[in-house]
């Protein structure tokens, strides 16, 4: 269970961090791969936990984890096709894809209340780093107008999703004494 | 004697009578729903405005104007819209006096309160 925390923490911490050391603030198509791609890293997380989580708040969680984070994704594929960009793939995105499959391949060796307390504990650093960046870097740089907006939109889904996680991880504290 | 002409245009006139006795109970009826018609936007996660106060028998209308879908809850499920998808909307005609307290069930943050008079 360390070792998944360990996991956890660097995978999302590689967001900020990554952000964080670049020289230059990201473009538009950067901030569309890095939104489209912590979209994705969710979504596959919230798949694995709608079908393998055992408490059924968290597999709720999860599923609304794949509805909310699919919506941003269609929004912002809708946009970037209306805008010509192509997402450009970069060190943050990268490091966001694989992060993901490291935490989605060390969750597939837990179950029942560990795989829950796991998964919910991983929500709640991923959606915390995820703020912290668009606030800190992703909204302040985006360039189009519409890009901004479409954060600034979703910006409070991420709010709710997190106090949401911290709820479930409190429950889940005081079930498993 | 009352010839069948007669009878008729008796007949005819009281069903315009009726008829139009009808029609302003509807419209009695449709001034005071419309009249009374309120707008809570669903956006950002929030509803605005936040507390809205009614008269009895207004409708209110919730539009979902955000990207997910939401739901219009009270506490004590004394309503309960069920999902909302975007861009879509729910209308409820508060009839009992209260002070309704409610959310979405799918985004715990969102809370309001709604109070009929």
């Amino acid at each position: 269970m360390k070792s998944l925390q360990t996991v956890c923490a660097v995978a999302v911490g590689v967001l900020v961090a990554t952000l964080g050391a670049a020289a230059t603030p990201p473009n538009d198509a950067q901030i569309a791969a890095i939104v489209v791609t912590a979209n994705q890293v969710d979504i596959n997380a919230g798949k694995l936990a709608e079908s393998k989580a055992s408490a059924p708040d968290v597999k709720a969680f999860a599923h609304r984890m794949v509805v909310d984070h699919g919506s941003v994704n269609k929004s912002a594929k809708a946009l970037v096709t209306k805008l010509h960009v192509t997402p450009e793939s970069n060190a943050t995105s990268e490091s966001l894809k694989s992060g993901g499959e490291q935490n989605v391949a060390k969750l597939k060796e837990l179950s029942g209340a560990a795989f829950d307390r796991a998964y919910i504990d991983h929500e709640v650093t991923y959606h915390q780093a995820v703020l912290d960046a668009m606030d800190s870097t992703l909204i302040p740089s985006a360039q189009n107008a519409e890009l901004k907006a479409l954060l600034v939109k979703v910006r409070p889904a991420f709010v709710d999703h997190l106090q949401h996680a911290k709820d479930l991880q409190g429950s889940l504290a005081k079930a498993g004494g | 004697m009352v010839n069948r002409r007669q009878l008729l245009r008796q007949l005819v006139l009281t069903v315009a009578a009726l008829g139009l006795k009808a029609g302003e109970a509807r419209a009695k009826s449709g001034r005071s729903d419309s009249a009374k018609a309120h707008k809570v936007t669903i956006e950002n996660l929030r509803y605005e405005p936040s507390s809205l106060t009614v008269e009895r028998n207004s409708r209110v209308v919730w539009t979902n104007e955000d990207l997910f879908p939401h739901t219009v809850t009270d506490t004590h499920q004394a309503f309960d819209s069920k999902e909302i998808a975007s861009h879509g909307s729910w209308s409820y005609i508060a009839r009992t006096p209260g002070t309704y307290s409610y959310g979405c069930t799918l985004h715990p943050t969102m809370k309001a309160t709604l109070i009929v008079r």
